[in-house]
């Protein structure tokens, strides 16, 4: 590419993503820290194979645990993957995402640089 | 050497299959080659026969008490031959007879796989998949009694039959596929029979043979549990192709007792053939016409948008990728060859759990006969066949995501070991990477591959350790055919990006969940022919 006003446009897109998706993160953080554990079951119970939308749903589980992890405490969590136990294999997945060893290794990897206004979230 | 009683015979080797006993077939399979100076290609000829009669299922749908279906697997007896055939050629010597000899130990376990999943009869799919044992247990606790030998004779399915001759080539063969799509199995065999004892028939029937395989593909397997075939009707053709050219048409009559039956087995499935019938009818109305290859294959840039279709895209993205590539220009296997290596970055970059490899290497492999077909055949449809293979891959990538990752199967990059890796002397990684994949460690291995692919030119031998490595473990034809579909469509692929499937092979190969943790059956091989490792 060689066309510099190009650049600066694509850049001024790119700024006006990055807002829109950093205000979105804040109403989001703001709804997860406000639900009820039967809130955040229900909201986790949309990932099952049998009611998922469709893939493009299904793949944005992890940045929604990542969220889950920077975003509640340890006893929420803990509820959260009590209520997914037992309910079998094809839930295998979402258990162990659930699980502390999990949560330990997503809020070790989370940074928060000086600069940013948000954690380094998946993004897609 | 193992003392082993009496003489090694083929009716001996008749009875070890028919009995479940495949270490004892196996091995008397080994004493026929290597003691009896039997030539290989009979004895594989035999046990494709000792196995025939009872491969057959009356459908690969059963209907459960509560009216609920389950599915019934295919046939992988012959899978495991074509694959090991395939193979014998690739790598020579002694070393490529390994993979016939895991096609040996596999082929009695495969029999009756309708009593299997039913605890009725022993073998792989009631030993491990059911865990019959445990429901149904023996005498003897230590005794897994679905590992065989049988406690029945196996049942047969479909009788053999008597060819059909009347009526012209043409007909007939409008006739088979006919009885083929619409289940009439005995119609279907008759008719093939027929047809196959005409040598100037024989094209026409090779590439009749293959469009029914190819076209009867599900649309989707999405929560569809055993209402598909994972391509298994077109791997069975190309199976059936490929053996009967090994082992001489004239002497092939087993063979097609084993193959012809199944492909019009229940369910058939040709939901996906009419969508891409219908696009092609509205957008690509000359479809015909299009050459195997143009002046115009992809560039960089489409090869990434197909990528980018074929891995995050849902179906419709990829027919209009593909479409759009079709109608600017491009030829079958421009378009074929791209949509390979794009898969590949699927197994390299996504794939984690190791049982989510079995539907994504069936897509391979299905894209491999939709390949093989479109080189070697002259059929006006092989475009359309192009779409099918993609949205296989598309949907096999799709189902695997409708379950989400589990983070305790999550691989560590391969580049955390590309250093070490590149500290390796290049005559030295080979060995090291046979090692590294013996011991299913997907990291290291492909960070050695990795490394040896940017350092030398050379592939022949790197390929060699891969598929020599995978040979290695039993119980398993898919490996033998995984196999096959890399090595052939390296060697053909005209790409820029052609060492990904070097990559994305490496990594399937020390990933993909294993159906046994010992190599007792490459012991029995090396014992008998002293393999130089």
């Amino acid at each position: 590419m060689s066309n510099q006003a190009t650049l600066d446009e694509l850049w001024k897109v790119r700024n006006a993503a990055a807002t829109t998706l950093t205000l979105t993160e804040h109403q989001m953080r703001r709804a997860v820290r406000g639900a009820s554990i039967d809130e955040l079951v229900a909201l986790v119970e949309t990932f099952s194979p049998a009611r998922a939308v469709g893939p493009e749903w299904s793949r944005t589980f992890e940045p929604l645990v990542e969220r889950l992890w920077a975003w509640r405490d340890d006893a929420t969590m803990a509820a959260l993957a009590e209520a997914f136990r037992a309910r079998g294999p094809a839930w295998m997945g979402v258990t162990n995402a659930l699980s502390p060893e999990n949560g330990e290794h997503i809020r070790g990897d989370l940074r928060q640089p000086a600069w940013a206004r948000t954690p380094a979230f998946g993004v897609s | 050497m193992d003392m082993v009683q009496g003489a090694a015979t083929v009716e001996r080797l008749h009875e070890e299959v028919q009995e479940v006993r495949y270490r004892e077939a196996t091995t008397t399979f080994c004493r026929l080659v290597t003691e009896e100076n039997r030539p290989l290609k009979t004895m594989i000829k035999e046990a494709i026969a000792a196995a025939a009669p009872y491969v057959q299922v009356p459908s690969h749908l059963m209907r459960l008490p509560n009216g609920e279906l389950r599915g019934v697997n295919y046939d992988h007896t012959i899978l495991g031959w074509r694959g090991a055939i395939a193979l014998n050629k690739e790598m020579g010597g002694s070393r490529g007879i390994l993979p016939n000899i895991q096609a040996m130990w596999y082929a009695p376990q495969g029999l009756n796989v309708w009593e299997q999943v039913v605890c009725e009869f022993p073998g792989h799919y009631a030993r491990d998949g059911e865990q019959c044992n445990a429901k149904f247990p023996g005498p003897d606790d230590h005794v897994n009694r679905f590992d065989g030998p049988a406690w029945t004779v196996p049942k047969i399915y479909f009788e053999d039959h008597a060819p059909i001759e009347d009526g012209s080539v043409d007909d007939r063969l409008v006739s088979m596929n006919w009885a083929i799509a619409e289940g009439h199995k005995d119609e279907a065999y008759g008719l093939f029979l027929g047809l196959a004892k005409d040598p100037s028939a024989r094209m026409k029937l090779k590439d009749a043979i293959l469009f029914a395989g190819i076209t009867d593909l599900q649309d989707t397997i999405i929560n569809r549990g055993g209402y598909q075939n994972i391509g298994h009707k077109a791997l069975r053709a190309r199976a059936l192709v490929d053996t009967a050219d090994y082992l001489g048409w004239d002497d092939s009559h087993a063979l097609f007792y084993t193959v012809v039956p199944d492909l019009g087995c229940s369910p058939r499935l040709y939901g996906l053939w009419t969508e891409i019938n219908t696009i092609c009818k509205i957008d690509l109305p000359h479809y015909a016409d299009i050459p195997r290859r143009t002046a115009k294959p992809l560039t960089e840039r489409e090869m990434d948008i197909l990528t980018e279709a074929l891995l995050w895209g849902g179906p419709f993205d990829v027919n209009n990728v593909i479409m759009a590539l079709f109608k600017r220009g491009a030829g079958i296997l421009d378009v074929g060859d791209a949509v390979i290596v794009a898969f590949q970055r699927y197994f390299i970059d996504v794939l984690e759990h190791p049982n989510a490899f079995l539907h994504p290497t069936h897509a391979l492999d299905y894209m491999n006969v939709v390949m093989s077909w479109a080189r070697d055949y002259e059929n006006p449809h092989r475009v359309k066949a192009i779409f099918m293979g993609a949205r296989f891959m598309n949907d096999a990538i799709r189902s695997n995501a409708i379950y989400t990752r589990d983070p305790k199967t999550r691989l560590e990059p391969r580049s955390v070991h590309k250093a070490w890796a590149d500290s390796i002397a290049i005559d030295r990684m080979l060995p090291i990477l046979k090692d590294y994949m013996l011991q299913q460690d997907a990291p290291h291995a492909c960070a050695l591959v990795d490394s040896y692919l940017e350092r030398t030119t050379e592939r022949a031998k790197l390929l060699d350790t891969i598929t020599y490595a995978a040979c290695h473990w039993q119980n398993d034809p898919h490996v033998m055919r995984n196999c096959s579909t890399s090595l052939e469509e390296y060697r053909v692929n005209q790409t820029s990006r052609k060492d990904d499937l070097i990559r994305g092979y490496a990594k399937h190969q020390s990933r993909y969940v294993k159906r046994a943790p010992t190599h007792d059956c490459y012991r029995v091989f090396a014992q008998y022919f002293q393999p130089a490792e």
